[in-house]
């Protein structure tokens, strides 16, 4: 092949091109998978998420991770199994919490005036290292979806412990008990979304007392490991190649 | 010598392979032109926005609507056609020097699009969500529903054709069909825009309030998940770049 077959005209311009490429990918991968995890994420858990006073026991626990291990199987299934690339699912979750965070701090608290302590997103990179360290000691979906899935379902309740603990002490207030949490929700009071539309703290589950977020968490951590499997199949799929035929 | 000295000259005057410019101008106007628009809605959503029968709400978000409605039809309309129309018909000829440059006026556009969808689909979409759980709707045309689903979603929804457009018309890699990720990854975000129907339709006929995890919501969700076939994009580029690259890197 002669020179002017080159679409380069050195090796060093071929790694500079290359390095320049990695920089533009990134950039696009984090914002574009960004939008698509947080649409999913405020649609299908976003309540538990937005306030404070949703962030109970069993719901919360419940379902954010279920909800939330989705992109960062489908990425990884990408990143790692194409490029061995691995740091899937901290790249998903971080993409998220930055779209949380700006968005808490510009609108939530800048637009409509709630304190950001009662609308801080939650937390959720512990699961995604681990499902990342996981995958990469591991070499295998297969562990990190049951390892690695049941970890970000039992570690997400542990991982926000420190910052919610403060806000689920309880309080009385004009003869009744309630959470920190509760009394800041009934003084931010959101009109379009009342009181009787907020579910927390549902079914008998929380006679169980101390046990309730264990419980909750293990069962999330379960659904989390099928969840995992599905969502790797779905990323294998949205990372396939095929063109449809003509032109 | 002369012969170096030619190819030195040729070097200076041909254009950078990728034109950081227009790369810092194009993420530099989705950032200013969405600072104007927050503060504007810092300024007219309480002051304006509250009551939709008000003369006030006419004024700054009615016709904030139908002025935007005007810009995105014809922006599309050029765009869309000048890209069409200046279209390379020799594309499969062109050389690998010549694909390098137009797959970095790809990886621009494609910059573009996650800025504009990052704005979309995070930023104005959850902002959605507390301009609605804290004020009732009198309208389907609230401030938030202007900004979110009239102006930032038609903006990606352009972006994103450019995007296909261009690598559909001038990258060789693309001649083969269409790209099946590449039309999921811009049709799927682009069918949010009519999912609004539903939406709107859901909340007027049977749920006032403002529960971000309704059902009446899932049809977002399913288009949002569309967005993962950038990694079919990602795919389909990495083995182009390869292709382009790999002697030269070995």
């Amino acid at each position: 092949m002669s020179a002017s077959q080159s679409a380069v005209r050195s090796r060093a311009e071929a790694v500079k091109v290359s390095r320049t490429f990695d920089w533009l990918i990134m950039f696009t991968l984090f914002f574009v998978i960004l939008g698509g995890y947080h649409v999913h994420f405020m649609l299908v858990a976003g309540d538990w998420d937005f306030w404070s006073d949703w962030k109970d026991r069993r719901l919360w626990v419940t379902v954010l991770p279920i909800m939330g291990i989705t992109f960062p199987a489908a990425v990884q299934a990408i990143l790692w199994w194409r490029y061995r690339i691995p740091f899937g699912a901290t790249l998903s979750v971080l993409g998220l919490l930055f779209g949380e965070w700006v968005n808490r701090y510009f609108n939530f608290w800048g637009w409509t005036y709630f304190p950001i302590n009662f609308v801080f997103p939650s937390q959720l990179v512990p699961g995604a290292i681990v499902l990342d360290v996981v995958l990469l000691v591991s070499g295998s979906m297969q562990l990190t979806a049951v390892i690695g899935g049941l970890g970000f379902g039992l570690l997400f309740y542990p991982g926000n412990w420190p910052v919610m603990a403060p806000l689920h002490l309880p309080v009385e207030y004009n003869g009744m008990m309630m959470t920190l949490a509760d009394l800041s929700g009934y003084h931010y009071v959101r009109t379009g979304m009342p009181e009787y539309i907020r579910m927390v703290e549902k079914g008998t589950l929380r006679t169980f007392g101390k046990d309730v977020a264990p419980v909750s968490a293990f069962f999330s951590g379960f659904v989390s490991i099928i969840v995992y499997f599905l969502w790797h199949f779905f990323g294998r799929w949205f990372g396939s190649t095929a063109f449809t035929k003509g032109s | 010598m002369a012969a170096t000295t030619e190819s030195v000259k040729a070097d200076a005057a041909e254009a950078p392979l990728l034109n950081k410019r227009n790369l810092f101008l194009g993420v530099a106007l989705y950032c200013v032109f969405y600072a104007w628009v927050r503060w504007y809605e810092g300024v007219y959503g309480w002051s304006a926005g509250m009551d939709s029968f008000a003369p006030e709400f006419e004024t700054y978000w009615m016709n904030f609507l139908y002025i935007e409605f005007v810009l995105e039809v014809s922006t599309a309309g050029i765009l869309w056609g000048y890209l069409w129309k200046t279209r390379d018909r020799k594309v499969m000829s062109i050389t690998p020097r010549e694909e390098l440059r137009r797959h970095f006026t790809h990886w621009t556009w494609l910059v573009c699009y996650g800025t504009a969808i990052y704005f979309g689909a995070s930023y104005f979409t959850e902002q959605d969500g507390t301009w609605h759980q804290t004020i009732v709707r009198d309208t389907d045309f609230t401030p938030s529903h202007v900004i979110e689903f009239y102006l930032s979603y038609p903006v990606y929804i352009i972006t994103g054709g450019a995007a296909f457009l261009y690598a559909k018309t001038r990258l060789p890699t693309y001649q083969q069909g269409n790209s099946i990720q590449y039309m999921v990854a811009t049709v799927g975000p682009f069918m949010i825009l009519p999912n609004v129907g539903l939406n709107e339709w859901g909340h007027t006929f049977w749920f006032m309030e403002e529960l971000f995890v309704a059902p009446l919501h899932y049809g977002f969700v399913f288009f949002g998940w569309s967005a993962l076939g950038v990694l079919g994009v990602l795919n389909i580029e990495i083995a182009a770049l390869a292709k382009l690259l790999k002697k030269d890197l070995a």
